[in-house]
């Protein structure tokens, strides 16, 4: 039997989380919730997803739904412990570009690389790629470039 | 690996004036990849050491330029520059600078300035790259020109820590810099500096006259009044 996952988020009392998936046999869309037991706002997120995502019970449920965004279901839940709102919870795993990390606690600020961090494994040429190249060069034309980065406009009170 | 022995071997600074070792540190806001980079341009053959004590990985590298063997630090700020500004020691004696903004988010942008300021305070003096890190994201930024690097007469290096481009090119060219700033120049902050530290030792010599500081003609470092 196979499903394909369709969306998943929390219940916050009792802890679990839902999935909403596609039964491919009845081709019907159902709702499973899945309690997280014994997590408390000292749990390690990571574990107590890969926990889920191995229990035989939901293991086939989960397949289609990866670990990190499993990890963040997670981190959502146990920010609620801590007496955190969903709000906060759910800026502290989005990327705003113009925030300023330099503010961020260790924390906050290990949230925010996670997720750059998606984007440079999915882009990234490893050393056992049979593309790699150690020295790749290319050439950026300086005179060519015809566009003003916008971020230069609003400086006309002379920041830099 | 990544020891946290903080020997005093390793913040032991006067290395640094020996010809054939230099020091190149890195600048820039959190998390516009500044260890990505250096773990790229490294690949597997880094052993960071981590000095938490000093929030700094040093990051040692052997290359050659011009049959000769050349020793070099690499200085990553490990969260230090969550501070909004770096211990002087971290600038000390550095013979280049690599100052890196995310070409994603404009903060990291408008900060160059900042950091800039403080170097330029430290080491009037010393080459300084721009890099505009993770193009894989947009490459439309190639095609854009970004007025802090040529207002200020430094180079500008498009770069992504991800796929490569220009990482390994971006190094050795800071290498090749920081060496000939090393031969070519005298720096006049150092000497200002080793006046300065010849004059603590006289002066603490001479205990007897506590005026004696500001009897020296046109002899300010800092006025306090001021």
């Amino acid at each position: 039997m196979t499903y394909t996952a369709k969306k998943c988020g929390v219940r916050f009392t009792p802890p679990a989380i839902v999935l909403i998936y596609e039964d491919a046999v009845t081709q019907k869309a159902r709702k499973r919730i899945m309690p997280v037991r014994s997590f408390s706002k000292f749990s390690d997120c990571s574990k107590a997803a890969e926990r889920l995502k191995n229990n035989v019970r939901h293991s086939a449920y989960l397949q289609d739904v990866s670990m990190r965004q499993m990890e963040r279901l997670h981190v959502i839940l146990r920010d609620r412990l801590l007496g955190r709102t969903l709000e906060q919870s759910l800026a502290s795993l989005r990327l705003d570009p113009n925030e300023d990390l330099n503010k961020l606690g260790d924390e906050e600020l290990s949230r925010k690389k996670a997720r750059m961090d998606q984007l440079f494994e999915q882009n990234r040429k490893k050393k056992d790629d049979p593309d790699f190249v150690y020295d790749v060069q290319v050439d950026f034309p300086q005179d060519e470039r015809l566009e003003t980065c916008s971020w230069d406009e609003e400086e006309s009170d002379g920041g830099f | 690996m990544a020891g946290d022995i903080a020997s005093l071997s390793d913040l032991d600074q006067e290395k640094y004036d020996a010809d054939e070792q230099v020091k190149i540190i890195c600048l820039g806001d959190s998390a516009v990849g500044k260890s990505k980079l250096m773990e790229r341009f490294l690949m597997d053959s880094y052993r960071p050491q981590q000095l938490s004590t000093y929030a700094l990985t040093l990051y040692k590298y052997t290359t050659t330029i011009d049959d000769k063997t050349v020793l070099v630090d690499f200085w990553d700020t490990a969260g230090q520059e969550r501070f909004q500004s770096m211990h002087p020691s971290y600038y000390h004696k550095a013979h280049a600078c690599i100052m890196v903004f995310d070409v994603q988010r404009k903060i990291t942008y408008k900060n160059l300035s900042n950091w800039y300021m403080e170097l330029r305070e430290y080491r009037p003096e010393i080459p300084c790259i721009v890099v505009a890190n993770k193009i894989d994201a947009d490459m439309k930024v190639t095609q854009r020109n970004f007025n802090f690097a040529k207002k200020q007469g430094l180079p500008l290096y498009f770069v992504s820590a991800a796929d490569g481009t220009n990482v390994v090119k971006l190094f050795r060219d800071a290498i090749k810099l920081a060496m000939s700033y090393k031969q070519n120049s005298s720096d006049f902050m150092d000497e200002v500096m080793r006046e300065l530290e010849n004059f603590e030792l006289e002066r603490k010599d001479d205990t007897t006259d506590k005026d004696n500081v500001s009897k020296i003609p046109g002899f300010y470092l800092r006025d306090p009044s001021s």
